[in-house]
């Protein structure tokens, strides 16, 4: 269903959602945006084809969250998690179709995390359509895209004075039952922006075939080459929107149980109680991080573990560029020779 | 700006020669506002070699994780080579190991500053003789003074000049004023202590604990950081304002009479937190109280590293 949605309108409808929701919004925080609860007055900031700097993620598993309380004499509480409704409003598509991914991690049959799986439920997400190419970015490359549908609930196309609506589900439907229907005109209008956008975004990377050069390599002076200047830190894995590893910690002068994001990239995510550390350099860390987005979620979902946001590019501290590494990684020889 | 050619010259004679295996310097980014730091292996490679005002890494930070018996070249600026002399006094590296290009630095520009600036997408940046910059954006050029993009700890760099290069390209350039480094720690010591409180909360509670600041910092070498100490733990490691103050303040307190102000931690972090205000106080304080100014003559021991049997504070003896 293709509405229209006039700006000067967008914040009639952002309160009136506000009796109904907790709204977030990207908001600036310093210099760069983050997803906030809006407050009274306050506006969406939407940078120029420009993320927030914080994934959403972090909405549905946070930096850190307590999961159990322990109580006196060895007992424990479980932690509850807050599922007040929550609307989350111009989320970009790469971002919302990376919460689907980590769906297929956090909601599996037989392990189900409740509190991924609260918010989950309690949250409702319409998109912002990038109709500006972004330089970092590659999502047409990794089976996403300006416009992607996934994970969300409606998307907007920013058509300057307004934005088209298209309503993607039923409780999308109802949240903008109150809009004019778009014209032929505007639909075709909105069409046309997205088509260019797409074609905007060019592929940065050959992916056929990608997971099986990466797996006959997987020893190979490719990985040293391609992780020599890492630094070893984590921002490109906590600013990924489908990164989700984490380390459970206690807390023990709070009596809690706490659950933090961890990284791959650091020292100390495998090394094991004995003081061996099956990945002791940055080259097997940066394999890892790499296999496990071009490889191992492709074996598990039949999905590439990554939408394409561009975070890890813009973000790194020395300049590495995941689509240079996989550029690279699509010169690897196809078969390798066993002595 | 120093001369490229000359540059990869000299890259390329001290590899030709044996009297380095590798030269660490910058090559072009894959995207425009990121040069990275590369590794050369050959005078063919060197070919590579970049060098500008958006290189913004410490380049010592690599020097630790690289075998100390390797012959390393490097090139350095004022701020690196003061880290490499603080790093040799640790016992880090064996000076005579190294061979330092060195550059008499202009200032390191602020990637942020730059896209703050234009507010859109940038396609490249040109550096230009007369102390701008010419910035190709999505809708346009821009041409912006340099010293409104320079990173702030560059704007009030003391010493620009390699102090021990074995060659230094390039004219030497003015020394800084040291009263512009006091400035700023004056000012920020001058606050009321709620909004020092409340400046450091801000800043400090922003920290999403991915160390990328530690991880740029040449200073910060330690195989297992205080963070990551599990018997017994020192703080918490997860978003709590406990930890990330924690972590915030004992990072700072542990670059005393270490750091060189070279500002290579906020240049990482990917959420803008200012640190410098911190550890600029404690270089100002190793100034004021005992004359040390870190890696300026790598004979002299830093304060808090030496220990006499006259020490007026007999707690350690």
């Amino acid at each position: 269903m293709n509405l229209i949605l006039k700006k000067d309108e967008l914040n009639t409808l952002l309160t009136a959602w506000r009796q109904d929701y907790e709204v977030y919004a990207p908001q600036s925080l310093q210099k760069f945006t983050h997803f906030l609860p809006l407050q009274d007055g306050a506006e969406p900031a939407f940078n120029k084809a420009h993320n927030t700097r914080v994934p959403p993620k972090a909405l549905f598993l946070p930096t850190s969250e307590a999961l159990l309380k322990f109580t006196r004499f060895g007992g424990y509480e479980q932690v509850p998690t807050e599922t007040a409704p929550r609307l989350i409003f111009g989320i970009r598509p790469c971002d919302a179709h990376a919460v689907t991914m980590l769906d297929t991690v956090f909601e599996q049959e037989r392990y189900t995390d409740p509190h991924w799986q609260a918010r989950r439920e309690a949250t409702v997400t319409i998109g912002l359509g990038c109709h500006e190419p972004c330089q970092t970015g590659f999502c047409t490359t990794v089976g996403s895209g300006p416009f992607n549908h996934a994970g969300l609930d409606a998307i907007l196309t920013d058509l300057g004075e307004f934005y088209l609506v298209e309503t993607l589900t039923e409780q999308g439907g109802r949240l903008f039952s109150q809009l004019d229907a778009a014209s032929e005109m505007q639909a075709a209008q909105a069409y046309e922006l997205q088509q260019a956008a797409q074609a905007g975004m060019p592929i940065a990377f050959e992916t056929e075939g990608l997971k099986q050069k990466l797996d006959q390599n997987f020893v190979s002076p490719y990985w040293e080459e391609v992780s020599r200047s890492c630094l070893s830190c984590g921002v490109c894995t906590f600013l990924c929107p489908t990164c989700f590893c984490f380390d459970i910690v206690d807390e023990t002068q709070r009596n809690e149980r706490v659950r933090n994001w961890d990284s791959c990239m650091f020292r100390t995510y495998s090394l094991e109680a004995s003081g061996h550390n099956p990945r002791p350099s940055r080259v097997e860390r940066t394999r890892q991080r790499l296999s496990h987005k071009f490889t191992y979620w492709v074996d598990q979902i039949n999905q590439i573990g990554c939408t394409g946001c561009g975070r890890c590019v813009r973000y790194c501290p020395v300049g590495l560029d995941i689509r240079a590494m996989l550029r690279k990684a699509n010169q690897l020889p196809s078969e390798v020779a066993h002595a | 700006m120093p001369d490229l050619d000359a540059l990869k010259a000299e890259a390329k004679r001290v590899l030709d020669e044996g009297i380095v295996e590798i030269v660490i310097g910058f090559k072009a980014g894959d995207t425009p506002l990121h040069p990275q730091p590369a590794f050369f292996r050959s005078a063919a490679e060197v070919d590579q070699l970049v060098y500008g005002a958006l290189c913004q890494n410490n380049l010592a930070t690599y020097l630790t994780r690289q075998p100390k018996t390797q012959k390393i070249g490097m090139l350095v600026r004022g701020c690196e080579n003061r880290s490499i002399n603080a790093l040799a006094f640790e016992g880090q590296h064996a000076r005579e190991n190294l061979y330092l290009i060195g550059i008499p630095c202009e200032g390191i520009i602020d990637w942020r500053k730059i896209v703050e600036q234009t507010g859109e997408e940038v396609i490249s940046v040109v550096e230009q003789s007369d102390n701008t910059i010419l910035v190709e954006a999505m809708s346009g050029y821009y041409t912006l003074e340099k010293a409104s993009v320079l990173h702030e700890s560059c704007a009030r760099c003391i010493h620009p000049n390699p102090v021990s290069a074995d060659v230094v390209i390039g004219e030497p350039l003015p020394e800084g004023n040291p009263a512009m480094a006091r400035e700023k720690v004056e000012a920020f010591a001058g606050l009321p202590t709620q909004e020092r409180t409340a400046w450091f909360r801000q800043e400090a509670e922003r920290c999403i604990r991915c160390y990328a600041c530690r991880e740029a910092c040449p200073m910060c070498y330690c195989e297992e950081c205080f963070v990551d100490h599990i018997t017994p733990r020192w703080t918490e490691s997860g978003t709590t304002p406990a930890g990330m103050q924690g972590w915030h303040i004992v990072r700072a307190f542990h670059q005393t009479g270490r750091c060189t102000s070279c500002g290579a931690c906020e240049r990482a972090c990917p959420m803008d937190i200012k640190m410098t205000y911190l550890t600029e106080k404690l270089n100002d304080d190793m100034r004021q109280k005992y004359g040390f100014e870190v890696g300026m003559d790598p004979t002299v021991p830093p304060p808090f590293s030496t220990v006499t049997l006259d020490d007026k504070s007999r707690f350690v003896i």
